[in-house]
């Protein structure tokens, strides 16, 4: 059994298989552009990543504000001592 | 014809290997991706975890600094107060004259030392009791 295409049908065929080869160029082209995208995104993710590393270790030390926070209490307590000697020495100074 | 077939088989394997390939290098790529936005997450969450007590912090410390850095004044008033009620001032003091004896000659004890007391037993001499019990 012998399939015998006219001229046409094989110009089409043709038209056909040549348009296949563009649509591949052309999907190689967008998919190429799409890998490059997503590298740029990866390499811009591990960037992000650095930085938040870099910001959670200047952050790591924050819970001493609240060390901090009773020194400074301490220094109010040792003032108010201090308003209170001072207030006892004034008053013996001035009789 | 069978230039064609061939060229169409050709096409057809081009596209679906070309796409085969294409997304598992873009798969590889996205799922490194995903982990390091993973990571990413995570490392926000600890950040806002370690910067969760510090507004709480920093207000109790601006608070208790602004009460001490109101009070510092005060105290050096009442140490230059003090300083001031302390230092020596000679204008203050009145002029005094020279020191001088309590009394005129002293009187000597040598004699009722020894037992010479040609005045007799006086009460002021601070003879001893003997000597007033034998003047009596």
């Amino acid at each position: 059994m012998i399939f015998a295409l006219t001229d046409t049908q094989e110009n089409l065929w043709w038209t056909a298989i040549i348009a296949g080869f563009v649509v591949v160029l052309a999907v190689a082209a967008l998919l190429t552009i799409l890998v490059l995208l997503v590298r740029t995104i990866d390499r811009r993710v591990v960037e992000i990543k650095a930085t938040l590393t870099q910001a959670e270790a200047n952050t790591a030390d924050a819970a001493l504000l609240d060390t901090t926070a009773a020194g400074v209490d301490l220094v109010l307590a040792e003032g108010l001592e201090h308003h209170l000697f001072l207030g006892r020495v004034l008053g013996k100074v001035r009789s | 014809m069978n230039t064609l077939i061939v060229l169409t088989v050709v096409d057809i394997v081009l596209l679906i290997a070309g796409l085969a390939i294409y997304l598992w290098i873009v798969g590889t790529q996205l799922t490194r991706v995903a982990t390091n936005l993973e990571e990413c997450n995570q490392l926000v969450q600890a950040v806002g975890r370690n910067a969760a007590d510090i507004e709480g912090n920093l207000e109790h410390i601006n608070r208790t600094g602004g009460v001490v850095a109101g009070a510092l004044p005060l105290l050096y008033g009442m140490a230059e107060s003090i300083v001031v009620g302390a230092t020596y001032d000679p204008s203050k003091v009145a002029a005094r004259g020279p020191a001088l004896p309590a009394s005129g000659r002293r009187r000597s004890r040598l004699h009722e030392g020894v037992g010479y007391l040609p005045d007799g037993p006086v009460e002021s001499a601070h003879a001893p009791r003997a000597d007033r019990a034998e003047s009596a």
